[in-house]
């Protein structure tokens, strides 16, 4: 029955429920820019209305849950594009690196092959001067030092971003450590219909670290979310985790195994995904192709070579170092040759002829076993690392443009806004404040009706 | 729309705007457009095959410049063996007169024998210490005088023919063996002056008379001969005209490749640097504000 005693009743719950929502208030300004976390508002329900003859009373406000406002697909997307950024990321930082060895036309293995093949030109004016000669010994061993360079270079960014696939694989299963704790405390709580809130921005923010690291797919399950690999390896079901495991592999090169299974080669998205395409296939590419080039090289230059005399009447000998083809052969690029006589420039065996130079220059313009010319060999290399840098900058640009929409969307919706929240407080302030004036008034009215009975008594 | 996340899009605003102005200044600091391969990897490819090209330019060129010097030498070379020819042929010719006396004739002999001391030693030229005349055989003086006879022994000289390439393609013979210049069976130069030596000191009128006759189609030979030469010097000379117009063409082409249009990359910098001002602007009167700055304080 309406009256001070419900009213009061009612105004003291309002109270309670408006400290609440200052609470909630509070929460979220303290964590306006906790990553991963959603913003709460209180839920709140008028309490069931009393009929008192034929009137319908309200009986005051009551808080239902504290809900985090989170949009679940949008975090799915984000994953995704996350995983994208983080793949393109990799790659364009690795190749940025291998393109730095090749930035320069003015030096490396393209202006040494050159110089090389003008210092013979150059000798073809005067076929028994030494210092020429030893010139062309002298470009070759530059030739020679910059492959070894360029190979010890790329071979130490190939084993940088091994090293790396380490790292990642125990950030990953630190990760799915975590995310499977916090299943085991998420269930529990949604199977009795409550809010995990906090717990769960936890977790997406988990997985989202995750995402940066490898593709991952989330299922709902009744345990909770199941992640796996995006070819399907379980990574973590319910409250279980999987952790990954490295090994050495072929090349020397780490390879991850999930329960015992090689799954290198299914790993492509995220960071790691990145990194295993530039160990395992830019780089490997790189170095076949300065392989084929110091390969194809020797031997043909070795071929000229023979064709000729030195300047002592002898037939040529190997001038490089005669390397088996394919891997292994730019670092076995080697000048046998230390003797200026050596070049074998003579097509008669008299010291003054030249004809045979004719056959060492023409190894400039003889096709390798990939179909080019030395110089174009080089170029085309030149223009693949410059071509998968440039596309995988490109796509890091524009995955991170797509990703800062994402996250724009996403903090539009989970976001804490510090003006709302202010306003959220004064709104609270007010009803706080009203509800106290009415407990208030409810107690100058008792004290009045008080005064009544007393004087009457 | 509820806007939450301000600063992290003030960052990426001020990040572009700041990514902008590195790359046009590194653009003007270094007067390219192509940095590095990734900048434009077509361009970066065409750049290293330019630059070959060049650095093949200059070989070609200072190949030439060799030969030019080669070529001249041996050319004044057959010229001064010519002049020594042109005096022979005047020296046999008094030697054919029948009214000499013995002792001049003896004079004559010996004129004659200095004319052809000379034309051996012309024929021994050698340019930075290679024998130009010795075919391929180049570390020895090709003509020597065995038992009074200058003979071209295949020990010191040979009748190899060289070759230079001066452009792709372009391959020109730098030498003519001194067998061929000198001692050319039916023209030869040294054969004919030993002949006219022994005539003239025979008093042999007829007998001089006629070898005056093969000196003097020697000469006609050697002249003939020394075009080789002076052909050569012109296509040398017309080649370092084509190379330095290569030079030129490639060195435009690379600039088109790879360089900068300055003005464009200075006028990018000047909008690099007023964007990034007016983004910090903007942020420093953006990011502060809240309704908090409105509200009384307490």
């Amino acid at each position: 029955m309406p009256g001070l005693t419900t009213a009061l009743s009612i105004a003291t719950q309002s109270l309670m429920v408006q400290q609440e929502a200052l609470q909630v208030a509070t929460n979220n300004i303290a964590n306006a820019n906790t990553p991963g976390y959603s913003r709460e508002v209180l839920d709140l329900q008028e309490n069931p209305p009393v009929q008192q003859s034929s009137l319908w009373f309200g009986t005051g406000v009551s808080a239902n849950k504290v809900e985090s406002i989170r949009d679940q697909m949008l975090e799915l997307r984000i994953y995704d594009e996350t995983q994208q950024q983080g793949n393109a990321q990799a790659q364009s930082t690795a190749l940025q690196q291998v393109e730095g060895l090749f930035s320069d036309p003015t030096q490396g293995i393209g202006a040494d092959l050159t110089a090389f093949f003008n210092s013979i030109n150059q000798l073809s004016t005067d076929p028994t001067s030494i210092p020429v000669r030893q010139s062309i010994l002298t470009a070759a061993n530059n030739l020679a030092n910059d492959f070894h360079s360029t190979v010890t270079q790329v071979d130490a960014i190939q084993h940088n971003q091994d090293l790396s696939v380490t790292q990642s694989v125990s950030q990953i299963n630190q990760l799915t450590t975590q995310i499977a704790a916090l299943n085991g405390q998420i269930a529990p709580l949604q199977q009795l219909g409550q809010e995990a809130g906090g717990l769960e921005d936890q977790r997406n923010e988990l997985i989202g670290q995750l995402s940066q690291l490898t593709n991952v797919q989330v299922t709902q399950s009744d345990q909770g979310e199941t992640l796996s690999t995006g070819n399907g390896t379980p990574l973590v079901v319910g409250t279980q985790s999987f952790a990954l495991t490295t090994a050495t592999g072929a090349g020397g090169m780490q390879h991850i195994f999930a329960q015992g299974t090689d799954i290198t080669g299914t790993l492509t998205g995220g960071q790691l995904g990145g990194v295993l395409a530039v160990r395992d296939q830019s780089i490997p590419d790189v170095l076949s192709d300065l392989d084929g080039l110091a390969g194809g090289l020797a031997a043909n230059f070795n071929a000229a070579q023979k064709k000729g005399f030195d300047l002592g009447g002898n037939q040529g000998q190997d001038f490089f170092a005669p390397a088996a083809p394919g891997a292994g052969a730019a670092a076995a690029f080697q000048v046998l040759a230390t003797d200026p006589n050596a070049i074998a420039a003579s097509s008669d065996g008299s010291p003054g002829s030249n004809g045979n130079l004719a056959n060492l220059l023409a190894v400039a313009n003889q096709k390798l076993p990939s179909g080019a010319t030395p110089i174009d060999d080089y170029s085309n290399l030149v223009f693949n690392v410059g071509n998968w840098s440039s596309q995988a900058q490109a796509q890091a640009t524009a995955t991170q443009a797509s990703l800062q929409q994402l996250n724009n969307q996403r903090a539009s919706v989970s976001g804490v806004s510090i003006d709302e929240e202010t306003t959220n407080l004064l709104r609270y302030q007010n009803a706080y404040q009203a509800a106290a004036r009415v407990i208030s008034t409810i107690d100058t009215l008792t004290q009045d009706l008080f005064n009544i009975t007393t004087s009457t008594g | 729309m509820r806007v939450t996340n301000l600063t992290q899009n003030v960052l990426a605003a001020i990040w572009q705007a700041q990514d902008n102005e590195q790359t046009a200044l590194e653009q003007l600091s270094s007067g390219k457009r192509v940095n590095r391969p990734s900048d434009d990897p077509a361009a970066a490819a065409e750049d290293v095959l330019n630059l070959s090209q060049q650095a093949q330019v200059d070989q070609y060129t200072q190949s030439t410049n060799s030969l030019n010097g080669l070529f001249q030498t041996a050319d004044s070379a057959l010229g001064s063996a010519i002049n020594a020819l042109n005096q022979a042929v005047s020296l046999g010719t008094q030697g054919a007169n029948g009214t000499l006396s013995t002792a001049n004739r003896q004079a004559l002999a010996a004129s004659i024998q200095g004319a052809l001391d000379q034309v051996v030693q012309l024929a021994n030229t050698s340019y930075q210490g290679s024998y130009i005349f010795g075919g391929t055989a180049v570390t020895s003086a090709p003509f020597s005088v065995v038992a009074g006879v200058v003979t071209y022994t295949t020990a010191n000289g040979n009748a190899g023919i060289n070759q230079a390439t001066i452009a792709d393609g372009l391959s020109i013979q730098t030498n003519v063996p001194g067998s061929q210049l000198f001692m050319q069976p039916g023209s030869n130069v040294i054969g004919s002056l030993e002949q006219l030596i022994a005539a003239v000191q025979s008093g042999d009128s007829t007998a001089t008379s006629n070898a005056t006759t093969a000196v003097s189609s020697a000469l006609n030979y050697l002249s003939t001969q020394r075009v080789f030469y002076g052909n050569a010097m012109n296509q040398v000379s017309d080649e370092q005209t084509t190379l330095s117009q290569e030079s030129t063409n490639l060195k435009s082409q690379e600039n088109t490749l790879v360089g900068v249009d300055m003005a464009q990359a200075a006028t990018q910098l000047t909008q690099a640097q007023t964007d990034d001002q007016a983004v910090l602007a903007a942020a420093a009167k953006v990011l502060p504000m809240t309704l908090l700055n409105y509200l009384p304080p307490g």
